[in-house]
Protein backbone atom coordinates (compact mmCIF):
# COMPACT_ATOMS: atom_id res chain seq x y z
CA UNK A 1 0.00 0.00 0.00
CA UNK A 2 1.56 3.41 -0.65
CA UNK A 3 2.20 5.69 1.64
CA UNK A 4 -1.24 7.95 0.21
CA UNK A 5 -3.46 5.21 0.46
CA UNK A 6 -2.03 4.89 4.41
CA UNK A 7 -3.06 8.08 5.06
CA UNK A 8 -6.45 8.45 3.24
CA UNK A 9 -7.07 4.92 5.30
CA UNK A 10 -5.89 7.06 8.61
CA UNK A 11 -3.37 4.08 9.60
CA UNK A 12 -1.07 6.46 11.56
CA UNK A 13 1.83 4.22 12.54
CA UNK A 14 1.54 2.30 9.43
CA UNK A 15 2.08 6.30 7.74
CA UNK A 16 4.96 6.87 10.09
CA UNK A 17 6.70 3.44 9.70
CA UNK A 18 7.05 4.13 5.81
CA UNK A 19 7.87 8.11 5.71
CA UNK A 20 10.90 6.24 7.77
CA UNK A 21 11.50 3.99 6.06
CA UNK A 22 11.50 5.49 2.51
CA UNK A 23 13.55 8.39 4.38
CA UNK A 24 16.13 5.75 5.03
CA UNK A 25 15.92 4.07 2.11
CA UNK A 26 17.13 7.54 0.43
CA UNK A 27 13.91 8.18 -1.32
CA UNK A 28 13.60 12.30 -2.41
CA UNK A 29 12.03 13.95 0.50
CA UNK A 30 10.15 16.12 -1.53
CA UNK A 31 8.35 13.14 -3.12
CA UNK A 32 7.74 11.43 0.09
CA UNK A 33 5.75 14.58 0.97
CA UNK A 34 4.24 14.66 -1.68
CA UNK A 35 3.03 11.43 -1.25
CA UNK A 36 1.63 12.70 2.22
CA UNK A 37 0.16 15.47 0.25
CA UNK A 38 -1.81 13.25 -2.31
CA UNK A 39 -3.07 11.13 1.07
CA UNK A 40 -4.25 14.19 2.20
CA UNK A 41 -6.26 15.02 -1.41
CA UNK A 42 -8.39 11.84 -1.18
CA UNK A 43 -9.39 12.43 2.57
CA UNK A 44 -10.46 15.97 1.14
CA UNK A 45 -12.70 13.77 -1.29
CA UNK A 46 -14.06 11.28 0.95
CA UNK A 47 -15.09 13.71 3.17
CA UNK A 48 -16.86 15.88 0.29
CA UNK A 49 -18.43 12.73 -0.56
CA UNK A 50 -19.67 12.29 2.50
CA UNK A 51 -17.43 9.17 3.11
CA UNK A 52 -15.66 10.92 6.03
CA UNK A 53 -16.54 12.79 9.09
CA UNK A 54 -14.97 15.81 10.90
CA UNK A 55 -13.24 13.16 12.94
CA UNK A 56 -11.60 11.99 9.86
CA UNK A 57 -9.82 14.95 9.05
CA UNK A 58 -8.99 15.81 12.39
CA UNK A 59 -7.30 12.61 12.63
CA UNK A 60 -5.82 12.83 8.90
CA UNK A 61 -4.69 16.19 9.56
CA UNK A 62 -2.54 15.13 12.86
CA UNK A 63 -1.07 12.23 10.78
CA UNK A 64 -0.18 14.86 8.05
CA UNK A 65 1.30 17.40 10.65
CA UNK A 66 3.23 14.75 12.68
CA UNK A 67 5.00 13.39 9.30
CA UNK A 68 5.15 16.86 8.03
CA UNK A 69 7.40 17.24 11.22
CA UNK A 70 9.70 14.82 9.63
CA UNK A 71 9.83 15.30 6.52
CA UNK A 72 9.53 18.91 6.33
CA UNK A 73 13.49 19.74 7.84
CA UNK A 74 14.73 17.64 4.77
CA UNK A 75 13.02 19.89 2.24
CA UNK A 76 15.94 22.55 2.44
CA UNK A 77 14.38 25.73 0.04
CA UNK A 78 12.23 23.16 -1.65
CA UNK A 79 9.71 22.60 0.98
CA UNK A 80 9.26 26.59 1.38
CA UNK A 81 7.02 26.60 -1.80
CA UNK A 82 3.61 26.64 -0.80
CA UNK A 83 0.91 27.85 -2.88
CA UNK A 84 0.27 31.02 -1.31
CA UNK A 85 -0.29 32.52 2.21
CA UNK A 86 -3.55 32.95 4.00
CA UNK A 87 -3.80 34.69 7.21
CA UNK A 88 -6.26 33.30 9.74
CA UNK A 89 -7.57 33.86 13.34
CA UNK A 90 -11.48 33.88 15.06
CA UNK A 91 -12.94 37.36 15.45
CA UNK A 92 -12.84 39.82 18.47
CA UNK A 93 -14.74 38.72 21.40
CA UNK A 94 -15.19 34.63 20.07
CA UNK A 95 -12.48 32.60 21.78
CA UNK A 96 -13.41 29.43 19.57
CA UNK A 97 -10.38 27.96 18.61
CA UNK A 98 -11.72 24.29 16.91
CA UNK A 99 -13.02 25.14 13.78
CA UNK A 100 -10.05 27.43 12.96
CA UNK A 101 -7.41 24.93 13.78
CA UNK A 102 -8.84 22.61 11.97
CA UNK A 103 -9.13 25.12 8.46
CA UNK A 104 -5.43 25.79 9.62
CA UNK A 105 -4.40 22.26 9.79
CA UNK A 106 -6.64 21.42 6.25
CA UNK A 107 -5.16 24.74 4.63
CA UNK A 108 -1.20 23.56 5.63
CA UNK A 109 -2.18 20.01 4.29
CA UNK A 110 -3.23 21.91 1.19
CA UNK A 111 0.65 23.37 1.02
CA UNK A 112 -0.65 26.72 2.11
CA UNK A 113 1.76 29.16 4.39
CA UNK A 114 -1.04 29.77 7.32
CA UNK A 115 -0.48 33.02 9.48
CA UNK A 116 -2.90 32.00 12.68
CA UNK A 117 -3.62 35.05 14.46
CA UNK A 118 -5.11 33.23 17.54
CA UNK A 119 -8.36 33.52 18.61
CA UNK A 120 -10.35 36.83 20.27
CA UNK A 121 -8.39 38.67 17.47
CA UNK A 122 -8.62 42.47 17.71
CA UNK A 123 -9.22 43.87 14.54
CA UNK A 124 -5.87 45.23 14.26
CA UNK A 125 -4.09 41.77 14.90
CA UNK A 126 -5.76 40.66 10.97
CA UNK A 127 -4.84 43.95 9.56
CA UNK A 128 -1.26 44.15 10.95
CA UNK A 129 -0.94 40.12 9.75
CA UNK A 130 -2.13 41.61 6.20
CA UNK A 131 0.29 44.59 6.26
CA UNK A 132 3.36 42.36 7.27
CA UNK A 133 2.38 39.77 4.54
CA UNK A 134 2.10 41.81 1.73
CA UNK A 135 1.26 37.99 -0.55
CA UNK A 136 -1.60 36.81 1.71
CA UNK A 137 -4.07 36.96 -0.62
CA UNK A 138 -6.64 35.65 1.68
CA UNK A 139 -7.95 36.47 4.87
CA UNK A 140 -9.97 33.55 6.69
CA UNK A 141 -12.31 34.75 9.18
CA UNK A 142 -13.78 31.87 11.94
CA UNK A 143 -16.91 33.29 13.99
CA UNK A 144 -18.62 30.74 16.15
CA UNK A 145 -21.29 33.20 18.11
CA UNK A 146 -24.15 35.38 15.94
CA UNK A 147 -23.46 38.21 18.81
CA UNK A 148 -19.84 38.30 16.97
CA UNK A 149 -21.20 39.30 13.45
CA UNK A 150 -20.34 43.04 14.48
CA UNK A 151 -16.79 41.66 14.79
CA UNK A 152 -17.14 39.99 11.50
CA UNK A 153 -18.07 43.07 9.81
CA UNK A 154 -15.65 45.83 11.77
CA UNK A 155 -12.58 43.49 10.62
CA UNK A 156 -13.84 43.51 7.37
CA UNK A 157 -14.11 47.02 7.25
CA UNK A 158 -10.91 47.73 8.62
CA UNK A 159 -9.28 45.55 6.22
CA UNK A 160 -10.76 47.43 3.40
CA UNK A 161 -10.36 51.06 5.24
CA UNK A 162 -6.57 49.95 5.23
CA UNK A 163 -6.57 49.74 1.70
CA UNK A 164 -6.08 46.02 1.63
CA UNK A 165 -8.77 45.44 -1.58
CA UNK A 166 -6.46 42.72 -3.21
CA UNK A 167 -7.35 40.57 -0.29
CA UNK A 168 -10.06 38.22 -0.36
CA UNK A 169 -12.12 37.57 2.96
CA UNK A 170 -13.76 34.29 3.49
CA UNK A 171 -15.70 33.46 6.44
CA UNK A 172 -16.65 30.32 8.36
CA UNK A 173 -18.09 28.66 11.75
CA UNK A 174 -21.27 26.85 12.22
CA UNK A 175 -23.64 30.46 12.56
CA UNK A 176 -22.13 31.70 9.07
CA UNK A 177 -24.20 31.82 5.63
CA UNK A 178 -24.86 34.04 2.86
CA UNK A 179 -26.51 36.46 5.11
CA UNK A 180 -23.82 37.34 7.31
CA UNK A 181 -21.67 37.36 4.02
CA UNK A 182 -23.91 40.51 3.29
CA UNK A 183 -24.41 41.90 6.42
CA UNK A 184 -20.42 41.75 6.79
CA UNK A 185 -18.92 42.58 3.49
CA UNK A 186 -17.06 39.86 3.03
CA UNK A 187 -16.51 37.89 -0.52
CA UNK A 188 -17.69 34.27 0.54
CA UNK A 189 -17.95 31.94 3.09
CA UNK A 190 -17.14 27.87 3.93
CA UNK A 191 -19.35 25.43 5.39
CA UNK A 192 -16.67 23.18 6.25
CA UNK A 193 -13.18 23.26 6.33
CA UNK A 194 -12.46 21.31 3.50
CA UNK A 195 -14.45 23.92 1.44
CA UNK A 196 -11.69 26.57 2.83
CA UNK A 197 -8.87 25.05 0.77
CA UNK A 198 -11.17 24.83 -2.41
CA UNK A 199 -12.07 28.79 -1.97
CA UNK A 200 -8.53 29.30 -0.94
CA UNK A 201 -7.45 28.06 -3.57
CA UNK A 202 -9.77 29.70 -6.47
CA UNK A 203 -9.31 33.01 -4.35
CA UNK A 204 -5.38 32.63 -5.31
CA UNK B 1 -47.09 21.92 42.94
CA UNK B 2 -50.80 23.61 41.99
CA UNK B 3 -51.17 24.44 38.34
CA UNK B 4 -53.54 26.21 36.23
CA UNK B 5 -56.16 25.57 33.24
CA UNK B 6 -53.69 27.14 30.63
CA UNK B 7 -50.71 24.90 32.13
CA UNK B 8 -52.85 22.43 31.81
CA UNK B 9 -54.03 23.11 28.55
CA UNK B 10 -50.24 23.78 27.26
CA UNK B 11 -48.80 20.23 29.13
CA UNK B 12 -51.86 18.61 27.31
CA UNK B 13 -50.93 20.27 23.73
CA UNK B 14 -47.20 19.03 24.38
CA UNK B 15 -47.90 15.62 25.02
CA UNK B 16 -50.09 15.43 22.03
CA UNK B 17 -47.68 16.50 19.75
CA UNK B 18 -45.58 13.47 21.24
CA UNK B 19 -48.29 11.54 19.62
CA UNK B 20 -49.34 13.18 16.51
CA UNK B 21 -52.76 14.64 18.07
CA UNK B 22 -51.92 18.35 17.86
CA UNK B 23 -54.32 20.03 15.68
CA UNK B 24 -52.04 22.62 15.23
CA UNK B 25 -47.49 23.02 15.94
CA UNK B 26 -46.93 23.62 18.76
CA UNK B 27 -44.29 26.13 19.91
CA UNK B 28 -41.45 26.04 22.23
CA UNK B 29 -39.20 28.64 23.91
CA UNK B 30 -35.54 28.19 23.70
CA UNK B 31 -33.38 31.49 23.95
CA UNK B 32 -31.10 31.18 27.54
CA UNK B 33 -30.13 34.86 26.65
CA UNK B 34 -32.11 36.27 24.40
CA UNK B 35 -34.01 38.31 27.05
CA UNK B 36 -30.68 40.19 28.74
CA UNK B 37 -30.72 42.49 25.17
CA UNK B 38 -34.14 43.14 24.88
CA UNK B 39 -34.90 43.74 28.80
CA UNK B 40 -32.21 46.29 29.13
CA UNK B 41 -29.47 44.21 30.79
CA UNK B 42 -26.01 42.83 30.27
CA UNK B 43 -25.30 39.55 30.04
CA UNK B 44 -23.46 39.67 33.32
CA UNK B 45 -26.15 41.28 35.00
CA UNK B 46 -28.66 39.19 33.93
CA UNK B 47 -27.44 35.71 34.92
CA UNK B 48 -25.93 37.03 38.02
CA UNK B 49 -28.29 39.11 39.28
CA UNK B 50 -30.65 36.20 39.41
CA UNK B 51 -34.15 37.43 40.90
CA UNK B 52 -33.73 40.42 38.35
CA UNK B 53 -32.68 37.75 35.75
CA UNK B 54 -35.38 35.63 36.37
CA UNK B 55 -37.81 38.18 36.00
CA UNK B 56 -36.71 39.73 32.95
CA UNK B 57 -36.59 36.27 31.69
CA UNK B 58 -40.22 35.49 32.37
CA UNK B 59 -41.17 39.21 31.36
CA UNK B 60 -39.91 38.47 27.74
CA UNK B 61 -41.66 35.54 27.21
CA UNK B 62 -44.57 37.19 28.45
CA UNK B 63 -44.27 39.72 25.89
CA UNK B 64 -43.75 37.25 23.15
CA UNK B 65 -46.75 35.42 24.24
CA UNK B 66 -48.55 38.28 24.04
CA UNK B 67 -47.72 38.29 20.38
CA UNK B 68 -48.17 34.59 19.33
CA UNK B 69 -48.67 31.47 22.25
CA UNK B 70 -45.24 30.52 23.83
CA UNK B 71 -46.71 27.01 24.34
CA UNK B 72 -43.56 25.46 26.59
CA UNK B 73 -40.40 26.03 28.00
CA UNK B 74 -37.06 24.46 26.52
CA UNK B 75 -34.31 26.04 28.15
CA UNK B 76 -34.59 27.33 31.62
CA UNK B 77 -33.25 30.72 32.54
CA UNK B 78 -29.69 31.02 32.73
CA UNK B 79 -28.77 31.73 36.55
CA UNK B 80 -24.93 31.33 37.21
CA UNK B 81 -25.03 29.39 34.09
CA UNK B 82 -21.64 29.16 33.31
CA UNK B 83 -21.55 26.50 36.57
CA UNK B 84 -23.68 23.62 35.12
CA UNK B 85 -22.63 24.28 31.28
CA UNK B 86 -18.56 24.07 33.21
CA UNK B 87 -20.26 20.40 34.99
CA UNK B 88 -21.95 19.55 32.00
CA UNK B 89 -18.71 19.67 30.05
CA UNK B 90 -16.34 18.89 32.45
CA UNK B 91 -14.29 22.11 30.85
CA UNK B 92 -13.55 25.65 32.04
CA UNK B 93 -15.92 27.78 30.94
CA UNK B 94 -15.56 32.14 31.11
CA UNK B 95 -18.43 34.55 32.17
CA UNK B 96 -19.01 37.38 31.32
CA UNK B 97 -18.11 40.43 34.05
CA UNK B 98 -15.15 37.67 35.15
CA UNK B 99 -12.94 36.60 32.33
CA UNK B 100 -15.05 37.98 29.53
CA UNK B 101 -16.79 41.23 28.75
CA UNK B 102 -20.04 42.10 30.53
CA UNK B 103 -22.17 41.84 27.85
CA UNK B 104 -20.58 39.03 26.28
CA UNK B 105 -21.70 35.07 25.92
CA UNK B 106 -20.44 32.87 28.58
CA UNK B 107 -17.38 30.10 26.45
CA UNK B 108 -16.34 27.15 27.19
CA UNK B 109 -12.86 27.40 26.73
CA UNK B 110 -11.32 24.37 24.65
CA UNK B 111 -8.12 23.12 26.74
CA UNK B 112 -7.18 19.58 27.65
CA UNK B 113 -8.25 19.40 31.14
CA UNK B 114 -7.85 15.89 31.55
CA UNK B 115 -5.06 13.67 30.61
CA UNK B 116 -5.01 10.47 28.58
CA UNK B 117 -3.98 8.65 31.61
CA UNK B 118 -7.28 9.61 33.74
CA UNK B 119 -8.65 6.93 31.67
CA UNK B 120 -7.18 4.11 33.78
CA UNK B 121 -7.63 5.96 36.80
CA UNK B 122 -11.58 5.86 35.64
CA UNK B 123 -11.16 2.36 35.73
CA UNK B 124 -9.87 2.19 38.19
CA UNK B 125 -11.81 4.20 40.80
CA UNK B 126 -14.82 5.07 39.26
CA UNK B 127 -16.54 7.72 37.59
CA UNK B 128 -18.06 9.51 41.60
CA UNK B 129 -14.78 9.25 42.66
CA UNK B 130 -12.66 10.87 39.66
CA UNK B 131 -15.40 13.70 39.08
CA UNK B 132 -15.05 14.62 42.67
CA UNK B 133 -11.08 14.69 42.00
CA UNK B 134 -11.19 16.57 38.52
CA UNK B 135 -13.67 18.88 38.78
CA UNK B 136 -12.19 21.61 40.82
CA UNK B 137 -9.49 21.36 37.94
CA UNK B 138 -12.29 22.90 35.65
CA UNK B 139 -14.97 24.84 38.38
CA UNK B 140 -14.08 26.74 41.77
CA UNK B 141 -15.60 24.87 44.29
CA UNK B 142 -17.02 27.75 46.07
CA UNK B 143 -19.04 28.96 43.02
CA UNK B 144 -20.11 25.46 42.82
CA UNK B 145 -21.62 25.74 46.52
CA UNK B 146 -23.18 28.98 45.37
CA UNK B 147 -25.01 27.77 42.59
CA UNK B 148 -26.46 24.76 45.07
CA UNK B 149 -27.14 27.29 47.51
CA UNK B 150 -28.96 29.58 44.74
CA UNK B 151 -30.88 26.84 42.95
CA UNK B 152 -32.29 25.82 46.78
CA UNK B 153 -32.86 29.19 47.18
CA UNK B 154 -34.68 30.00 44.18
CA UNK B 155 -35.37 27.22 42.15
CA UNK B 156 -38.88 26.39 43.64
CA UNK B 157 -40.12 30.02 43.33
CA UNK B 158 -39.11 30.14 39.63
CA UNK B 159 -40.92 26.87 39.27
CA UNK B 160 -43.67 28.13 40.76
CA UNK B 161 -43.68 31.57 38.63
CA UNK B 162 -43.18 29.27 35.49
CA UNK B 163 -46.14 27.51 36.43
CA UNK B 164 -48.19 30.56 37.78
CA UNK B 165 -47.49 32.00 34.14
CA UNK B 166 -48.69 28.69 32.64
CA UNK B 167 -45.27 27.90 31.15
CA UNK B 168 -44.66 23.97 31.43
CA UNK B 169 -40.91 23.74 31.52
CA UNK B 170 -40.54 20.56 29.50
CA UNK B 171 -36.80 20.31 29.79
CA UNK B 172 -35.71 20.96 33.67
CA UNK B 173 -32.27 19.48 33.21
CA UNK B 174 -29.18 18.16 30.14
CA UNK B 175 -28.15 14.80 30.80
CA UNK B 176 -24.64 15.27 29.13
CA UNK B 177 -23.76 11.43 27.26
CA UNK B 178 -19.95 10.19 28.29
CA UNK B 179 -19.46 10.64 25.20
CA UNK B 180 -19.33 14.52 25.33
CA UNK B 181 -18.63 15.11 28.30
CA UNK B 182 -15.39 13.09 27.98
CA UNK B 183 -14.96 15.71 24.80
CA UNK B 184 -15.05 18.31 26.43
CA UNK B 185 -12.36 16.95 29.28
CA UNK B 186 -9.88 15.69 27.03
CA UNK B 187 -10.23 18.46 24.58
CA UNK B 188 -12.02 17.51 21.14
CA UNK B 189 -8.95 17.26 19.09
CA UNK B 190 -7.32 15.03 21.78
CA UNK B 191 -10.57 13.03 22.21
CA UNK B 192 -11.44 12.46 18.37
CA UNK B 193 -7.39 10.53 18.19
CA UNK B 194 -8.13 8.81 21.35
CA UNK B 195 -10.95 7.92 19.81
CA UNK B 196 -9.43 6.08 16.90
CA UNK B 197 -6.50 5.05 19.20
CA UNK B 198 -8.24 3.35 22.04
CA UNK B 199 -11.36 2.66 21.43
CA UNK B 200 -12.47 -0.07 23.70
CA UNK B 201 -10.64 1.71 26.76
CA UNK B 202 -13.13 4.53 26.01
CA UNK B 203 -15.88 2.33 25.72
CA UNK B 204 -14.92 0.52 29.06
CA UNK B 205 -14.79 3.60 30.73
CA UNK B 206 -18.14 5.50 29.27
CA UNK B 207 -19.47 1.98 30.58
CA UNK B 208 -18.13 2.79 34.21
CA UNK B 209 -19.73 6.69 33.71
CA UNK B 210 -22.86 6.19 32.68
CA UNK B 211 -24.75 4.14 35.46
CA UNK B 212 -23.29 6.73 37.67
CA UNK B 213 -24.66 9.51 35.71
CA UNK B 214 -27.86 8.59 34.93
CA UNK B 215 -28.67 7.79 38.52
CA UNK B 216 -27.31 11.04 39.30
CA UNK B 217 -29.84 12.65 36.36
CA UNK B 218 -32.98 10.81 37.30
CA UNK B 219 -32.53 11.65 41.21
CA UNK B 220 -32.09 15.62 39.98
CA UNK B 221 -35.19 15.18 37.97
CA UNK B 222 -37.15 13.25 40.47
CA UNK B 223 -36.56 16.02 43.11
CA UNK B 224 -37.72 18.91 40.80
CA UNK B 225 -40.91 16.71 39.51
CA UNK B 226 -39.31 17.17 35.90
CA UNK B 227 -41.61 16.50 32.62
CA UNK B 228 -38.47 15.19 30.82
CA UNK B 229 -35.02 16.44 30.31
CA UNK B 230 -32.18 17.05 27.27
CA UNK B 231 -30.60 13.84 25.95
CA UNK B 232 -27.25 16.17 24.94
CA UNK B 233 -25.49 15.83 21.16
CA UNK B 234 -23.13 17.87 19.66
CA UNK B 235 -19.44 16.73 18.84
CA UNK B 236 -20.72 13.14 18.71
CA UNK B 237 -23.24 14.31 15.95
CA UNK B 238 -23.38 12.23 12.85
CA UNK B 239 -21.72 14.62 10.76
CA UNK B 240 -18.78 15.12 13.41
CA UNK B 241 -17.45 11.17 13.98
CA UNK B 242 -17.25 7.90 11.31
CA UNK B 243 -19.55 5.83 12.30
CA UNK B 244 -17.59 2.96 13.93
CA UNK B 245 -17.11 5.88 16.70
CA UNK B 246 -20.80 6.56 16.27
CA UNK B 247 -22.24 3.22 16.56
CA UNK B 248 -19.38 2.28 20.03
CA UNK B 249 -19.54 5.72 21.78
CA UNK B 250 -22.57 7.48 21.16
CA UNK B 251 -25.83 5.74 19.78
CA UNK B 252 -26.11 3.19 22.24
CA UNK B 253 -25.43 5.40 25.39
CA UNK B 254 -27.83 7.90 24.01
CA UNK B 255 -30.35 5.56 23.74
CA UNK B 256 -29.73 4.18 27.01
CA UNK B 257 -30.19 7.45 28.92
CA UNK B 258 -33.44 7.89 26.58
CA UNK B 259 -34.73 4.55 27.64
CA UNK B 260 -33.76 5.73 31.65
CA UNK B 261 -35.64 8.45 31.40
CA UNK B 262 -38.90 7.37 29.92
CA UNK B 263 -38.75 4.22 32.66
CA UNK B 264 -38.83 7.02 34.96
CA UNK B 265 -41.87 8.55 33.57
CA UNK B 266 -39.63 11.61 31.82
CA UNK B 267 -39.77 12.61 28.43
CA UNK B 268 -36.49 12.54 26.61
CA UNK B 269 -35.58 15.51 24.51
CA UNK B 270 -32.76 14.70 22.52
CA UNK B 271 -30.74 17.50 21.90
CA UNK B 272 -28.84 17.14 17.98
CA UNK B 273 -26.37 20.04 17.25
CA UNK B 274 -25.05 19.66 13.44
CA UNK B 275 -25.80 16.88 11.46
CA UNK B 276 -27.78 13.86 12.29
CA UNK B 277 -28.81 12.86 8.68
CA UNK B 278 -26.42 9.68 8.64
CA UNK B 279 -28.20 8.28 11.38
CA UNK B 280 -31.00 9.96 12.27
CA UNK B 281 -32.80 6.16 11.25
CA UNK B 282 -31.91 5.08 14.51
CA UNK B 283 -33.95 7.11 16.30
CA UNK B 284 -36.92 4.82 15.49
CA UNK B 285 -34.89 1.94 17.80
CA UNK B 286 -36.89 4.36 20.51
CA UNK B 287 -39.90 3.71 21.30
CA UNK B 288 -42.60 4.96 18.94
CA UNK B 289 -44.32 8.64 20.06
CA UNK B 290 -42.70 8.88 23.05
CA UNK B 291 -39.67 11.45 22.18
CA UNK B 292 -38.26 14.85 20.75
CA UNK B 293 -35.74 15.25 18.14
CA UNK B 294 -34.54 18.61 18.82
CA UNK B 295 -32.57 20.01 16.02
CA UNK B 296 -30.73 23.37 14.82
CA UNK B 297 -31.45 23.66 10.89
CA UNK B 298 -28.20 21.68 9.96
CA UNK B 299 -30.31 18.22 9.80
CA UNK B 300 -32.58 17.69 6.95
CA UNK B 301 -36.09 17.71 8.76
CA UNK B 302 -37.97 16.62 5.59
CA UNK B 303 -35.73 13.57 5.36
CA UNK B 304 -36.03 12.63 8.40
CA UNK B 305 -40.11 13.01 8.11
CA UNK B 306 -39.82 10.75 5.30
CA UNK B 307 -37.58 7.75 7.30
CA UNK B 308 -39.32 8.46 10.42
CA UNK B 309 -43.00 9.18 9.54
CA UNK B 310 -44.86 9.43 12.80
CA UNK B 311 -42.70 7.88 14.92
CA UNK B 312 -40.84 10.49 16.55
CA UNK B 313 -41.77 14.62 17.07
CA UNK B 314 -39.65 17.64 15.75
CA UNK B 315 -38.89 20.35 17.54
CA UNK B 316 -36.29 23.35 15.71
CA UNK B 317 -35.50 24.38 13.56
CA UNK B 318 -35.10 27.81 12.68
CA UNK B 319 -31.07 28.65 12.39
CA UNK B 320 -29.68 30.71 14.13
CA UNK B 321 -28.80 33.40 11.93
CA UNK B 322 -31.97 34.14 10.29
CA UNK B 323 -33.43 34.92 13.71
CA UNK B 324 -30.50 37.39 14.31
CA UNK B 325 -29.51 38.78 10.95
CA UNK B 326 -33.09 37.87 8.88
CA UNK B 327 -36.54 39.59 8.71
CA UNK B 328 -39.86 38.50 10.17
CA UNK B 329 -40.34 38.06 6.51
CA UNK B 330 -37.64 35.54 6.41
CA UNK B 331 -38.03 33.86 9.71
CA UNK B 332 -41.94 33.41 8.31
CA UNK B 333 -41.10 31.98 4.85
CA UNK B 334 -38.53 29.75 6.41
CA UNK B 335 -41.28 28.40 9.19
CA UNK B 336 -43.64 27.66 6.55
CA UNK B 337 -41.41 25.61 4.27
CA UNK B 338 -40.55 24.01 7.43
CA UNK B 339 -44.19 23.34 8.11
CA UNK B 340 -44.76 21.98 4.27
CA UNK B 341 -42.05 19.90 4.23
CA UNK B 342 -42.89 18.17 7.76
CA UNK B 343 -46.36 19.06 8.35
CA UNK B 344 -47.99 20.37 11.59
CA UNK B 345 -48.61 17.08 13.45
CA UNK B 346 -45.45 16.26 15.46
CA UNK B 347 -43.84 19.17 15.12
CA UNK B 348 -42.79 21.93 17.60
CA UNK B 349 -41.57 25.11 16.44
CA UNK B 350 -38.75 26.54 17.57
CA UNK B 351 -35.48 28.10 17.09
CA UNK B 352 -32.27 25.73 16.27
CA UNK B 353 -30.48 25.39 18.97
CA UNK B 354 -30.56 28.19 20.98
CA UNK B 355 -31.90 31.01 19.93
CA UNK B 356 -28.71 33.62 20.21
CA UNK B 357 -28.79 36.19 22.40
CA UNK B 358 -28.97 39.00 19.50
CA UNK B 359 -31.99 37.64 18.20
CA UNK B 360 -34.66 40.39 17.02
CA UNK B 361 -37.76 40.34 19.15
CA UNK B 362 -39.81 40.76 16.06
CA UNK B 363 -37.87 37.88 14.00
CA UNK B 364 -38.54 35.33 17.46
CA UNK B 365 -42.24 36.59 17.42
CA UNK B 366 -42.47 35.85 13.42
CA UNK B 367 -41.56 32.47 14.00
CA UNK B 368 -44.00 31.37 16.57
CA UNK B 369 -46.77 34.12 14.96
CA UNK B 370 -46.14 31.62 11.68
CA UNK B 371 -46.22 28.28 13.67
CA UNK B 372 -50.04 28.76 15.00
CA UNK B 373 -51.05 31.29 12.02
CA UNK B 374 -50.00 29.28 8.73
CA UNK B 375 -52.71 26.81 7.46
Amino acid sequence: MSIAEMLANLEDEAVMAEVKKQISDGVEPMKIFEACQEGMNIVGKKFQDGEYFVSDLMMSSAIFKDVSDVIKPLLGTEGEATIGKVVLGTVEGDIHDIGKDLVHAMLSAGNFEVIDVGIDAPVDSFVNALKENPDAKVLALSCLLTTCYDSLKATVEAVKEAGLTDVKIIIGGGPVDQSVVDFSGADTYGETAQDAVFIAKELM
Amino acid sequence: MQTNKLYDERLELYKKTIKFENERPSTAYGGPATPAAHMGMTIKDYIFDTKRGFKAYIDYINLLNNEAPVDVINTPYAGLFHIPISMMWLSKVKAPGIELPDNSLWQVMEKEMMKVEDYDKILEQGWAEFQQEFLPKVLDMKDLQKFIEYQMAEGPEQAKAMIDNSYPLVNSMGFTPPFEALCGARSMTKFFMDCYKLLDKIKDVQDVMFPVQIEGALQAMKQSNAIGGWVGGWRGASGMVSPKIWDTLVWPYMKKAGDKLLENGFIPIFHLDQNWDRDIERFLEMPRQSCILNTDGMTDLKRARKLLGDHVAFMGDVPAPLLSNGTPETVSDYVKELLDSVGPKGMMITSGCDTPANAKFENVVAMYKTAVDYK
